[in-house]
């Protein structure tokens, strides 16, 4: 354990974070990159792009209080440490997403209002359930919850958007793969840490499994308001036309843009899934089937 | 990088808000905690130490870890406490700032030959500062922001400024980098108690007669830490008088 | 130590924006190697020296970290000034004999 801690540790985190793959950036994007012109002046596709940021800017939140809730609850001091730059990631990253919604036109004064009118309940729901488990202080469904569930769901949804905006939003990609490469160092903490301590603790593991499956009912619901929302619809047509056929991205060998809204959620909820399926695998808790909304 | 007209003529909400960001704080750190070793640079030449000076040393790394363990685990809980965002990201900041610190301390007791810092730690730390923790920990779980904001970031944090300070006055020259590094962190931790704190008072100040019974419960605890460690490590007496000035300041400045 | 770098005295226009009478002498910052805060800003501040570092007219000591706050003007009674090492603001008073001073505004 004291080993693979150790390329966790602050030394390695100022190495590859503040002069890596963050150096010349403000607010997670290079100096004067801008969201383009067609977003800003497209009423619908303004409003679906501050739609989603608000769900990152609220999952970031979660993962901001629970990353930083489950310190106090580690066992050890490397995992306290480690979890100390997560926190500080996760701020980042709600940091970013803010900037981006006021780069989309929200007022700093409507911020909070806006935020709780367009975050999906359901994600709240899901939020709700891993703090929930920090706040009693309980290490191994925190670590679960916020490193295998949350994270691993957050860095999937990432990849997508990135892929999909690369070629029309390079500002917005270069803010995505900063923290898919954050990201990258949680999923991979969530998974080594955890294995440990489930085989130290198995009789937690029917709590952690239930919790897994509750947070991807709630996952899957996000996933199907965000996609099934007829404004949805639209903003995808209105995108492609802007995009034209040459830009078209392309993910987990999917072609993005030959794709119905639907086919899109099943995609995105299929790769997480299989991904979680993956991981809880690998640290011995068994993958709970969440109900399809 | 883009200039600035005159900083000084920033509006005091642009100010406030800029200063609390993970951008500002990125941009402070990024060229002092830059090609380092362990938390100091890795072109100073260690210096021999004698077997009373190691003594020494590691008696006060034992105290100084204790600190910093306290502030990262208070740091970290006050996260979900902080009144708003701006609060919060800058505290999830001080978090990884007080992790660093706990990561070059122990590495310095290892560098120094101690070969369980764990067990050292335990053996060598003073009482008040281990009770300084526990009070400081009991108020973040009591969910008590601004008694907790206090106490870590005007009495702990204070106390440290102070230690480090008075170490560099005397101690080997990697340890005097690695000490000096992480005074520059302190100075946000300093500034953003105090800064809170007057903020706390302002909005309610019936929380006045609590924080004061806080800071009466807690300084003579902090001070105790402060000189127990000064005097271990033979800093000269007015240096230490001196040193301890800063923290009655402070607490004078916020009328405490 | 003198403080700070040097540029003519031109007619005053204060940070308040308060057209003064007697004209406020300018300075030119450089950079004194403070790497404490982003690079844009560094050229504003520098480290104190301890008792013995004489404060130029346009520099003034932050008395919560004890940072040299530099300004491109001469100070004045009611100039503010931010100090970005430590996140306070401080406004600078006539103390007594005339001396300038420094108050924390929170």
């Amino acid at each position: 354990m004291t080993n693979f801690l150790d390329a966790y540790s602050i030394q390695y985190w100022l190495e590859s974070c503040p002069q890596g793959y963050l150096e010349q950036t403000e607010f997670g994007h290079e100096a004067g990159q801008k969201e383009p012109d067609a977003l800003l002046s497209d009423p619908l596709l303004r409003e679906q792009a501050i739609r989603v940021t608000c769900q990152l800017v609220s999952g970031e939140r979660a993962a901001l209080a629970a990353s930083s809730g489950l310190i106090n609850a580690a066992p050890d001091e490397a995992s306290k440490r480690f979890l100390a730059t997560q926190t500080l990631d996760e701020a980042r990253h709600v940091e970013i997403f803010t900037q981006r919604l006021y780069d989309l036109g929200v007022k700093k004064d409507e911020l909070e209002s806006v935020l709780a009118d367009k975050t999906n309940p359901n994600l709240a729901q899901f939020a709700e359930i891993l703090l929930e488990k920090v706040d009693k202080k309980d290490f191994v469904s925190g670590v679960v919850g916020q490193n295998i569930v949350l994270e691993g769901m957050a860095f999937t949804v990432f990849e997508m958007l990135e892929a999909s905006n690369k070629a029309l939003n390079p500002k917005f990609a270069k803010i995505l793969s900063g923290t898919i490469a954050d990201e990258r160092r949680h999923v991979g903490f969530g998974e080594n840490r955890i294995g440990a301590l489930i085989s130290q603790h198995p009789e937690k593991k029917p709590e952690v499994e239930a919790m897994q499956r509750d947070m991807s009912y709630f996952m899957l619901a996000t996933f199907a308001d965000q996609f099934r929302n007829p404004e949805m619809r639209e903003e995808i047509k209105a995108s492609r036309e802007k995009a034209g056929e040459e830009q078209q991205a392309s993910w987990q060998g999917a072609k993005l843009g030959d794709m119905e809204p639907e086919e899109l959620e099943n995609l995105l909820a299929d790769t997480v899934l299989g991904e979680f399926k993956q991981r809880l695998s690998r640290v011995g808790i068994d993958y709970q089937t969440p109900a399809r909304p | 990088m883009s200039e600035v007209g005159e900083v000084h003529d920033l509006d005091p909400e642009v100010f406030e808000r800029e200063v609390r960001t993970f951008d500002h704080w990125f941009g402070a750190v990024q060229d002092y905690l830059s090609d380092l070793e362990h938390g100091h640079r890795a072109d100073i030449a260690s210096e021999e130490l004698a077997a009373d000076e190691v003594d020494r040393l590691t008696t006060a790394l034992c105290n100084y870890a204790v600190a910093e363990t306290a502030a990262l685990e208070a740091s970290s809980g006050l996260v979900r406490l902080a009144p708003n965002h701006a609060s919060k990201i800058f505290l999830a900041t001080q978090a990884v700032d007080e992790a660093r610190h706990v990561e070059v301390i122990l590495q310095r007791l290892e560098d120094i030959g101690v070969e369980d810092p764990a067990a050292e730690i335990e053996r060598r730390a003073n009482p008040a500062v281990r009770e300084f923790k526990n009070r400081l920990l009991y108020l973040v779980d009591s969910n008590q922001w601004d008694l907790a904001i206090f106490a870590q970031n005007v009495s702990l944090e204070a106390m440290e400024f102070s230690a480090f300070r008075a170490h560099a006055t005397v101690g080997d020259p990697v340890t005097c980098d690695m000490l000096e590094r992480m005074l520059r962190d302190e100075r946000r931790h300093l500034g953003f108690g105090e800064n809170e704190i007057a903020r706390c008072l302002r909005t309610d100040p019936s929380r006045g007669a609590q924080i004061a019974s806080v800071k009466n419960e807690l300084e003579s605890l902090a001070i105790n830490t402060f000189e127990y460690t000064a005097k271990e490590l033979e800093v000269e007496s007015d240096t230490i008088t001196k040193l301890g000035r800063d923290y009655r300041d402070a607490v004078e400045r916020l009328g405490l | 130590m003198s403080g700070s770098s040097h540029a003519a005295a031109e007619a005053g226009d204060s940070p308040g924006k308060i057209k003064e009478t007697k004209p406020r002498r300018r300075y030119e910052l450089d950079d004194r190697g403070f790497d404490e805060v982003p690079r844009k800003y560094r050229k504003y501040y520098r480290k104190w020296e301890g008792p013995d570092d004489e404060l130029a007219p346009n520099e003034a000591l932050c008395p919560v970290c004890k940072i040299v706050m530099r300004s491109v003007r001469e100070l004045r009674d009611g100039d503010q000034l931010y100090c970005m090492a430590c996140m306070t603001r401080v406004r600078i008073v006539s103390g007594e004999n005339g001396r300038l001073e420094t108050r924390v505004t929170y």
